[in-house]
């Protein structure tokens, strides 16, 4: 998680000191981190099981 | 459609006060923690991530100008950002999952909710509200674009205030990595709701 939100905090910096038109590749990658972490959490094997 | 587009200086303003929405909502969320002294569980910060990155795109269209792509990014935030807040709304509300244990039971169960509420919801119910209203003022906006400048000047005073825009954020998201990084360190987040810091353990 620390590292997705470092990932933006570094897209942020350059977009605020020199207009990186590349910022929006961070943030895809952050988006990225947090949905493998968003599928990990939500335990589908013990979850699903009982839910379906 | 010529004569219901928006200007691209309107459109900017839009986005500043978009980006900013999301700055007050953050910072509710920090005074919050601090306030009850509860820890962000992981689905929280998964859609703190999704806020952030909302604003990023509102703050790419300040800084660099409106296009499509830097939309592109709020839409892809807020859709991930709805998809987490309704599943956490959904674990609260499913009577056969036990939040506490954080699995599922054959036993119906009454949950508690995570975290205080605001004005009678529960933090990650206003999520799902914030997520959708996200998406629909995008649409909205998409609905009455002008086409873009393509001379690249643009007002002194909206520079400014794009600049000092996402200087705050920056500040802001660099603040959610520090607490993040004491948090959690780099490995998973705690979901019990208590104030049990990795860093000072």
């Amino acid at each position: 998680m620390t590292v997705a939100i470092a990932l933006l905090a570094v897209s942020c910096f350059f977009l605020w000191v020199r207009k990186a038109q590349w910022a929006w590749t961070l943030v895809m990658a952050a988006l990225i981190i947090g949905i493998v972490i968003f599928i990990t959490d939500v335990d589908f094997s013990a979850n699903l099981g009982i839910q379906l | 459609m010529k004569g219901a587009t928006i200007s691209p200086e309107v459109e900017r303003v839009l986005n500043f006060i978009g980006m900013m929405a999301m700055v007050g909502v953050l910072l509710g969320a920090y005074v919050y923690q601090f306030l009850y002294r509860e820890l962000p569980c992981t689905l929280c910060l998964l859609q703190r991530v999704a806020m952030m990155a909302i604003a990023i795109g509102a703050a790419m269209n300040l800084r660099l100008g409106p296009d499509p792509r830097h939309y592109g990014v709020c839409l892809v935030s807020a859709a991930l950002g709805a998809a987490v807040s309704i599943r956490q709304t959904m674990l609260h509300i499913n009577p056969y999952f036990d939040t506490r244990a954080g699995k599922p039971t054959l036993e119906a169960t009454t949950n508690p909710p995570f975290g205080q509420a605001l004005v009678g919801l529960d933090l990650y119910v206003w999520g799902v509200i914030l997520f959708g209203t996200v998406i629909l003022c995008v649409g909205i906006v998409q609905l009455f674009r002008g086409a873009a400048r393509t001379d690249g000047r643009e007002p002194e005073w909206l520079s400014r205030l794009a600049a000092v825009g996402v200087g705050v954020l920056f500040f802001v998201v660099a603040f959610g990595t520090l607490t993040t990084f004491l948090e959690c360190g780099f490995g998973d987040c705690p979901n019990d709701g208590g104030w049990d810091w990795w860093m000072f353990r």
